[in-house]
C-alpha cells in the first residue's frame, strides 16, 4: 500500500507503545469521570434508558417537527441527506404513548416506531453489561490457551480491551449512544481485532526467521484486512445512513472508529509489546 | 479453465461439499416449496423490520419468590396471600408466585410477619402461568382475526418468565396495543349479604366465549360462555354455599373488569335447579331484549373475552414498522451487501491485481453468504440486526481469505505442493484461533435473550463456523489449483 508509510521495523518497543497507551489513559479516565457524574461510562440511548425513536422520511424541517410534537419530551431529531429524520423521546406512560404514536399516525403514517419501557431498558443494560464481560473473558481465555505465553496473550487481550475502551470514549465525545446496536458493534471489535492480533502473535512467535521481516509481513497482510474489513463497514455506514437504517449505521459507526484504533492498537501497542518480549526475552538487541 | 484443473479443484471433499451446500442452499431458499412470488427473497424467514407489522412486549406485575420457612407451605401461602391481598400461588415447595406488584423490601417485610424468609425475589410470572397468559393472547388474537402472529414467552436461567412477546406481522402499533393496552382483570363474584361479595373465579376459568345470541322463542339477547372444570366446581360451590339456588334474587353474581361492575343479575330458576344437582360448565349471561340489549351483549363479550389474564401486565416495549419501510429497509439491506461485496472486490483486486485470486476469494465470499442463508431459513428469522451479522460474516470472511492468501503465497511464488499443505494449514491454525475467539466472544449475546441481538449473535456464529470448516479452507484448495497451473 503506497500511500501508507509507517515502517513497523523501525521503531523502538517504547516509542511504538506510547501514543496507544496515553489514549487508553486518557480514555479510561474520561470514562470514569463519566461513570462518576452520569452513573454510566458511555450514555445510554433508548434501549438502555427507555424512550421512543421515531424513524420518518420527510421533507418537514426539525423546526416543524418541534412544533408538531411540542406537547411531548423530544429530545432530539436527527437529520440524514434524503429526507430521513429519526426523532428521539424521553420515556413516557402509556397513556402518553398511546397518545404520541395517535399523533405520529395523523401526520406520518408510514413512520417506525421504536418504544423501551424504563424498567425493560434497566433488564437490557443489565445483560448487555454481562454479555459484555462474558465475551471478554471467553476471548481472553481462548487467546491464553492458544499461545501459552504470558506476555504475548496479555499483549493481546490489552489490545483488545483498549479497543473496546478507546471506541467508547470517542462515542462519547461524538455523541453516539449506547444502544442494543453499538453493543453488539463493541462485541463484534472484539472478534475483529483479535483477528489481527492473531496473525501478529502467530506469526512473530510460532516461525522462524527475522523479527523484522516476519513483522513487515504480518503488517502488510494485517493492514489489507483491516482495509477490507472496514470498506465492507464504510460501505453498510453510507447505506444505511442514507437508508435510515437506524441499527445498522449504530453498528457500521462504532466499527469504523473501533478498526481504525484496532489499527493502532495491533500495529503499536500490540506489536511494541511483542518486539520488546522477543527482544528481551533473547537477550539484548538483534 | 482446462479440464485438468476442474478436476483438481474438485478432487477437494470441502470445495465439493461447498458446492452441494449452495446449490442445497439455493434450493432451499426458492424451489422447496416453490417460491418465486415472494421475491428475490424466497422462503427467508424475515423479521417484523423487514416485513412490517408490529410488535409488543409485556411484563408482568408479579413476582415468583423462593422462599424458606418452617410452616406448612401451603397454609404459609394462603397466609401471606391475606397479608399481601393478592393472589399467592405455590408454584413448587419452595417458591411462590405473587400476582400484585411488591418490592423485595415489601416482600421481606410481609414474608417475615408470616413467618418465613425470601431466598430470591425474581420480577415475573412462572412457567405455566406464563403458558396460560400465552394461550390467551394467542386465542384473543386469533378472534381478532389477525393474520400473522407470534407469542413468545421469555424467560431468564431460573425459569421465571420475564416477558411475553407479541409479534402481528401487517398489524398497526394501535392494534397491538388494543390486544392487551385494554388487558383488564376479569372476575365473578357472588352477592352474599347486603352488599358484601365474594371471589368466585377469575376470567382464566373461562374457556370460551360465543358471541351474542337469542334463545329459541326469546326475545332476550345473551353471551354464552363455558366454565372449565375448576371453574364450574367453585361456581357451584359458591352458589350452594351462600344459598343462591335457594333463594337467587338476594344473592346476585356479580362481574368485574378490573374492579368495575359491568354486569350483575341473579341465577335463573332453571339453572339454580341445574346447580342443585350437579355442575353446569355451559352458562349464559342475559342482557335485554332489542337493540339495547343486542348491545350490551356485544359489550358483554368483549368484557368476558378482555378479562381473560390471570396476572396484571405493563407494556415493557414495542415497535412498528410500516410495511412500506419495512420493504425499503429490505432493498436498502440487500443493497448495502452488494455494495460491500463490490467495495471489497476492489481493495482486494488492487491489493492482488490477479483475477485468479480476487474472483475466488469474492466468489468463496458469495457461496459463504449462500449457504449461511439456506441454513438460517429453517432456524433464525433475518431481522436488521441479522443482516449486520451477515455483513459482519462478510468481513471477518475477507479478512481470514486475505491471510490465506498471503500465507500460501508468500514471497509471490506459488510453492510445491507439498510446502503449500503446509502454509495452508498453517494459515487455517491462525483463523482457527481467530474464528473461536469470534465464536466465544458472540456466545453469549445468543444465549442471553437480548431480544433483538439474538439474531445477531447467532447468524455471526452461524457463518463464522461454515467459513472456518468448509469454505475457508476450499478456498486455499481452489486457488491452489488455479494457480499451479
Amino acid at each position: 500500500m503506497g500511500f501508507f508509510t509507517y515502517d513497523i521495523s523501525k521503531y523502538p518497543p517504547a516509542h511504538m507503545v506510547a501514543l496507544p497507551l496515553v489514549l487508553l489513559g486518557l480514555s479510561l479516565i474520561f470514562l470514569s469521570f463519566n461513570t462518576l457524574t452520569t452513573g454510566l461510562p458511555v450514555d445510554p440511548g433508548i434501549d438502555f434508558a427507555g424512550g421512543v425513536g421515531v424513524t420518518v422520511f420527510t421533507p418537514d424541517s426539525k423546526e416543524v417537527l418541534e412544533e408538531y410534537f411540542a406537547g411531548f419530551p423530544l429530545r432530539s431529531v436527527g437529520e440524514s441527506i434524503n429526507d430521513g429524520k429519526y426523532m428521539v423521546f424521553e420515556q413516557l406512560d402509556e397513556e402518553q404513548f398511546r397518545a404520541l404514536t395517535a399523533r405520529i399516525e395523523e401526520r406520518y403514517p408510514d413512520a417506525g416506531i421504536d418504544q423501551i419501557g424504563e424498567t425493560f431498558g434497566k433488564t437490557l443494560q443489565s445483560q448487555a453489561l454481562l454479555a459484555l464481560l462474558f465475551s471478554f473473558a471467553g476471548m481472553s481465555v481462548v487467546v491464553f490457551v492458544a499461545f501459552r505465553t504470558v506476555i504475548p496473550s496479555i499483549a493481546v487481550v490489552l489490545s483488545a480491551f483498549s479497543d473496546i475502551v478507546i471506541t467508547a470514549a470517542f462515542m462519547n465525545v461524538l455523541g453516539i449512544s449506547l444502544t442494543l446496536g453499538t453493543t453488539a458493534a463493541l462485541l463484534m471489535l472484539i472478534g475483529y481485532s483479535v483477528d489481527s492480533d492473531i496473525l501478529l502473535t502467530s506469526k512473530l512467535l510460532k516461525r522462524k526467521g527475522k523479527l523484522d521481516e516476519k513483522l513487515e509481513g504480518a503488517f502488510r497482510t494485517g493492514v489489507i484486512m483491516t482495509t477490507t474489513t472496514l470498506t465492507a463497514v464504510a460501505a453498510m455506514f453510507v447505506v444505511s445512513s442514507l437508508g435510515q437504517i437506524i441499527i445498522i449505521r449504530d453498528i457500521s459507526v462504532v466499527l469504523l472508529i473501533g478498526l481504525v484504533v484496532d489499527l493502532m492498537n495491533t500495529w503499536m501497542l500490540n506489536s511494541g509489546l511483542l518486539k520488546w518480549y522477543l527482544t528481551a526475552s533473547k537477550g539484548g538487541v538483534k | 479453465m482446462s479440464n485438468s484443473t476442474l478436476r483438481a479443484v474438485f478432487s477437494d471433499w470441502r470445495v465439493v461439499l461447498m458446492t452441494v451446500l449452495v446449490a442445497f442452499s439455493l434450493i432451499s431458499i426458492y424451489f422447496v416449496p416453490l417460491s418465486f412470488d415472494q421475491g428475490v427473497t424466497g422462503n427467508l424467514q424475515l423479521g417484523l423490520d423487514l416485513e412490517g407489522g408490529a410488535w409488543i412486549q409485556l411484563g408482568f406485575n408479579s413476582e415468583v419468590v423462593r422462599f424458606d420457612t418452617d410452616r406448612d407451605a401451603s397454609s404459609f401461602a394462603a397466609d401471606l396471600g391475606e397479608r399481601l391481598d393478592a393472589e399467592v400461588l405455590l408454584v413448587d415447595e419452595d417458591r411462590l408466585e405473587i400476582r400484585k406488584f411488591y418490592t423485595q423490601e415489601e416482600l421481606e417485610a410481609a414474608f417475615e410477619e408470616a413467618g418465613g424468609t425470601v431466598v430470591a425475589y425474581e420480577r415475573g410470572v412462572s412457567e405455566s402461568t406464563a403458558d396460560d397468559i400465552k394461550r390467551i393472547l394467542e386465542d384473543k388474537i386469533n378472534s381478532l382475526g389477525t393474520r400473522d402472529a407470534k407469542v413468545n414467552t421469555l424467560s431468564g436461567m431460573s425459569g421465571v418468565t420475564k416477558y411475553i412477546r407479541i409479534e402481528l406481522a401487517g398489524a398497526d402499533i394501535a392494534t397491538a396495543q388494543d390486544i392487551v393496552g385494554t388487558q383488564g382483570k376479569f372476575e365473578i363474584r357472588i352477592q352474599t349479604t347486603g352488599n358484601a361479595t365474594e371471589h368466585v373465579l377469575f376470567g382464566d376459568a373461562i374457556t370460551s366465549v360465543s358471541t351474542p345470541s337469542r334463545g329459541p322463542g326469546s326475545n332476550l339477547w345473551g353471551v354464552g360462555f363455558t366454565l372449565n372444570d375448576e371453574g364450574a366446581q367453585a361456581f357451584r360451590n359458591a352458589a350452594l354455599t351462600y344459598g343462591a339456588v335457594d333463594n337467587p334474587e338476594a344473592h346476585e353474581l356479580v362481574m368485574l373488569l378490573d374492579d368495575n361492575i359491568v354486569y350483575s343479575a341473579p341465577l335463573s330458576p332453571n339453572l339454580a335447579g341445574d346447580l342443585r344437582v350437579s355442575t353446569v360448565r355451559s352458562l349464559s349471561a342475559s342482557t335485554g331484549v332489542g337493540d339495547e340489549g343486542l348491545k350490551e351483549a356485544k359489550n358483554l363479550e368483549i368484557h368476558l373475552r378482555a378479562g381473560a389474564l390471570p396476572v396484571d401486565v405493563f407494556i415493557a416495549g414495542s415497535g412498528y414498522v410500516p410495511a412500506a419501510l419495512g420493504e425499503h429497509f429490505k432493498t436498502m439491506s440487500i443493497l448495502a451487501g452488494i455494495i460491500a461485496l463490490l467495495a471489497v472486490g476492489v481493495v482486494v483486486y488492487y491489493r492482488y491485481r490477479e483475477p485468479l485470486i480476487v474472483l475466488p476469494m469474492i466468489g468463496t465470499n458469495i457461496a459463504e453468504i449462500v449457504i449461511l442463508l439456506g441454513i438460517a431459513r429453517f432456524i433464525q428469522q433475518l431481522d436488521l440486526a441479522a443482516i449486520a451479522g451477515i455483513i459482519a460474516v462478510l468481513g471477518t470472511g475477507i479478512d481470514q481469505l486475505v491471510i490465506i492468501t498471503d500465507e500460501v503465497l508468500h514471497e509471490g511464488g506459488i510453492p510445491s505442493p507439498n510446502l503449500y499443505q503446509k502454509r495452508l494449514l498453517r494459515a487455517l491454525g491462525i483463523i482457527v484461533v481467530a474464528a473461536s475467539t469470534t465464536v466465544i466472544a458472540m456466545l453469549p449475546l445468543a444465549l442471553m435473550d437480548l431480544s433483538s441481538l439474538r439474531g445477531f449473535a447467532i447468524v455471526t456464529i452461524l457463518g463464522v463456523l461454515i467459513g472456518v470448516f468448509i469454505t475457508r479452507p476450499a478456498y486455499g484448495k481452489v486457488i491452489m489449483a488455479l494457480l499451479s497451473r
